[in-house]
């Protein structure tokens, strides 16, 4: 019983980092309409971002963060710039398919330069702090995995804010709900996609500095990562960040559950399979409203 | 102020417009009649920037809007309100209309613009918080003039105000745009209520499949007798 | 996608199949196995693209989780063949087994459109990597005896035989009323449903001889190598080699996996020897121009100047016009 309730806390501990992997695509495809299948790589490269600045320089990797996320913003506007911009110029379906071409075209070539920079093998953050415990009664709660549930909380709820209060934020709003209608009252939309992704790609740098400490990197994990948050995101449906939150909460404890219902080697396959279960019961898509 | 010349636009091989040229004057109202896919939202999307036109001109005020992109049109001074009102109906009441001025020169004017909005549709004021999805096919009209005023516009063009609407909140709106025109806006008008678009307006084109088949002042075209037996149907009750 | 023409189709198919029929004679005319091996490469990726390509090309749809019925194909060719049974009767199961899997998912799968049906068959051969790693995480070996009288020629033969196959169910299948339906379906599913057509139907076929091909290629991996991880196979680099030999020759052409197979293949062994996995940085990038600028891929490049060479003819002067 005890082994179980702590399994389910490490998933909801994870589960949170699940959440903030899928707000950033989330972003992304309810603002531009594309779904980029490179979003893990994006993921995978905050989380060596982050790696290189506490093995070369020291830097903490909760500070970190700080460097992250900038550079992640500037590296978005930078993709959208030279390469989403362009696949948002057809129209909605083709745009998708378009996209997640070059979404893996992209993956691809991410995950071959991580390869060829930083080889093949897992890293992790190891700070001075890192067997840190919280003991609740029986259950202990690695602190680091904890602080970075509270970090993608708080993210998350920094985005929902943004979201709601900022002009450009409500402009990002009203753009992926009706783009014409935007263009109508005034809002440059590409200047709203172009915000939109960058906001998404520093949500992924973000994570990637979390799952590097809390867990571990290697180039290979971008495609793990994609397929969670696309999981996630199928889920929660869009248009809530902290919906978003919630459902990945949610994976992060069906894994632990499946994992001791089945073993260990499964709990990756459970989600995957709700994932398809959803996706086949919706027949709407991920987002549609249902059928009026 | 607004001026089209020849314009032609269509989609694939369906044209929609064929050399249509009209004019709107400062501080006019100028209706635009016709039956269902005459093509006068075709019209507007063209002045809005939304639809591209094959051939033919668009002047604002001297300038070519053909060379604006849509989200600047705003900026010199025109606004629509779509047909079916395109809000943004997962948001209040009051983020729509904030919207509305979200271009610079609106937004220098945004507090006075709204309290405009207010007195015109008091009801909004009420509402403000409200999520726009929420509100009745009248009110969401409401709140959709009242975003293309946000914008500080000096044309206002409107696709079918009327459409799905309560009639006392047609009339309503109507009497709005009376107000808003009083003030100085001018407004194209699109309309399928005839009669009504009529009363309103100091003049009207007429559109059938995608030509202008007729043209005067409001009052002589409900007069018209081409205009009532196709528009204004054989069981019109008086002028 | 649009094929430049049936008349240039047919050409190619003969040029195509003239090229097999010379390829036949090579394991007599040299003894070296990197040459064959290479040539082997090569008509492997052809088959894996050429089946793609089918679904994606003809029937217009994305489908990621292609490497599933590779994986399948080998998994079973490779289980019955070790057992005993003669090879070419392993792969026919395998291909079987392969269509089979694919017919009992295909209704619901096909209920997504566009990117979800590509997202859905993504997570659909992830599952079934992972369960197949877990499931048997030892490597495959083949038995000593196998081993010391392994020859190159037989699996050779076997991967030109299943090219040419391809090659030649793919010309048919543009031509035949399997074909039309499908552009039709392609091009626009809601007109066509209108018209009687079962779009359901002519997507289950195509994904059904798609999978057919594509299970036979993984019996050939399973004949060909002597061992590797049961997993393997399944990986998603498979699907999305085909992919891309797809796209950058020309996808819903009959000559397009072709020349992207070959070209593939060739970069690749040429870049790998330079620079590791560089290769796959070139491809991303070029695919991406592919997607973005080129989407007929090297045939519409292939078609554009071909045109711009007969235009410049006529231009000069002299020429009748």
């Amino acid at each position: 019983m005890t082994l179980l309730a702590q399994q389910i806390v490490l998933g909801l501990l994870l589960g949170g980092l699940y959440g903030l992997a899928a707000a950033g695509l989330s972003l992304v495809f309810g603002v531009l309409k594309v779904l980029n299948v490179a979003h893990g790589e994006l993921i995978m490269l905050g989380g060596y971002g982050a790696y290189w600045l506490f093995a070369l320089l020291g830097v903490d990797p909760f500070a970190a963060l700080l460097l992250v996320i900038p550079g992640a913003l500037l590296l978005g506007a930078g993709l959208y710039t030279g390469l989403f911009g362009f696949v948002v110029r057809a129209p909605e379906e083709t745009r998708i398919k378009n996209s997640l071409l070059v979404g893996f075209g992209l993956a691809l070539a991410l995950h071959a330069l991580a390869v060829r920079l930083w080889t093949a093998d897992d890293r992790s953050i190891s700070t001075g702090y890192g067997g840190a415990v919280l003991t609740v009664g029986p259950i202990a709660i690695p602190l680091i995995r904890l602080a970075s549930l509270l970090v993608a909380l708080a993210l998350i709820a920094g985005l929902h804010l943004l979201l709601a209060r900022w002009r450009w934020g409500k402009a990002i709003r009203a753009t992926a709900e009706d783009w014409q209608a935007a263009l109508l009252t005034g809002i440059d939309i590409r200047r709203a996609y172009l915000l939109a992704f960058a906001l998404g790609t520093a949500l992924a740098g973000a994570a990637g500095t979390l799952v590097s400490v809390g867990y571990s990197i290697s180039p290979s994990i971008g495609l793990e990562w994609t397929l969670k948050a696309l999981i996630v995101v199928v889920l929660a449906g869009l248009g809530s960040m902290l919906g978003t939150f919630v459902a990945g909460l949610f994976l992060g404890v069906a894994e632990a559950l499946s994992a001791a219902a089945f073993g260990g080697p499964y709990r990756e396959v459970v989600g995957l399979v709700i994932f398809l279960v959803v996706l086949v019961l919706r027949p709407q898509g991920l987002f549609g409203r249902a059928p009026r | 102020m607004l001026e089209l010349r020849g314009l032609e636009a269509g989609y694939g091989d369906v044209p929609a417009l064929s050399g249509v040229t009209l004019q709107v004057g400062a501080g006019e109202i100028v209706a635009l009649l016709g039956p269902n896919g005459a093509g006068k939202s075709t019209l507007l999307g063209c002045v809005s920037g939304l639809v591209r036109p094959r051939a033919g001109t668009i002047s604002w005020e001297g300038e070519n809007l053909l060379a604006i992109a849509p989200h600047l049109i705003v900026e010199r001074g025109l606004a629509v309100v779509p047909e079916g009102r395109r809000l943004f109906g997962s948001m209040t009441v009051e983020d729509n209309l904030e919207l509305g001025a979200f271009s610079p020169r609106a937004r220098a004017a945004r507090r006075e613009s709204l309290e405009r909005v207010f007195a015109l549709f008091p009801d909004l004021r009420t509402r403000r918080r409200q999520v726009v999805r929420a509100l009745s096919g009248g009110q969401q009209q409401m709140v959709a003039v009242g975003r293309a005023l946000m914008a500080s516009p000096r044309l206002l063009m409107l696709d079918e105000p009327s459409l799905g609407i309560a009639p006392q909140l047609v009339r309503a709106i109507l009497d709005a745009l009376v107000e808003i025109n009083r003030a100085g806006v001018a407004i194209l008008l699109v309309e399928q209520n005839v009669r009504a678009a009529l009363t309103l307006a100091h003049r009207a084109y007429i559109l059938e499949g995608g030509r202008v088949v007729g043209e005067g002042a409001g009052a002589d075209l409900l007069g018209d007798p081409h205009v009532r037996r196709a528009y204004l149907g054989p069981l019109a009750a008086g002028a | 996608m649009r094929s430049p023409g049936g008349g240039t189709e047919h050409a190619w198919t003969v040029a195509i199949l003239v090229a097999f029929a010379l390829l036949a004679l090579l394991p007599l005319l040299t003894a070296r196995d990197d040459v064959l091996n290479f040539v082997f490469l090569v008509l492997l990726s052809i088959t894996l693209a050429q089946s793609w390509n089918i679904v994606a090309g003809y029937a217009g749809q994305v489908n990621l989780g292609h490497a599933a019925f590779f994986g399948l194909g080998a998994l079973t060719a490779r289980t019955l063949w070790i057992a005993g049974t003669p090879v070419v009767i392993a792969m026919a199961a395998g291909a079987a087994v392969a269509t089979g899997f694919a017919l009992l998912i295909g209704a619901a799968a096909f209920r997504l459109r566009g990117a979800y049906f590509a997202i859905g068959t993504l997570a659909l051969g992830e599952i079934l990597r992972t369960t197949v790693g877990n499931a048997l995480p030892e490597i495959s070996t083949l038995p000593a005896a196998s081993i010391a009288g392994y020859r190159l020629a037989p699996r050779y033969y076997l991967a030109l035989a299943l090219a040419a196959l391809s090659v030649l169910a793919v010309a048919a299948l543009a031509r035949s009323r399997l074909g039309l339906g499908m552009q039709a379906v392609r091009e626009d599913e809601d007109a066509a449903e209108a018209t009687g057509v079962s779009a359901l139907g002519l997507k289950l076929r195509a994904l059904a001889l798609s999978t057919a091909l594509a299970g036979a290629a993984g019996g050939v991996f399973a004949y060909y190598h002597i061992s590797y991880y049961p997993s393997h196979p399944f990986g998603p680099g498979w699907t999305f080699d085909a992919l891309l030999m797809t796209f950058i020759g020309g996808v819903g052409t009959l000559q397009g996996p072709v020349l992207g197979a070959v070209l593939y293949v060739f970069l690749k062994e040429y870049l790998t020897v330079r620079w590791v996995d560089f290769h796959l940085l070139i491809f991303g990038a070029l695919f991406v121009a592919i997607v973005l600028i080129f989407p007929g891929g090297l045939v519409q490049a292939l078609v554009q100047a071909g045109n711009g060479a007969r235009r410049r003819r006529a231009r000069r002067p002299g020429a009748t016009t």
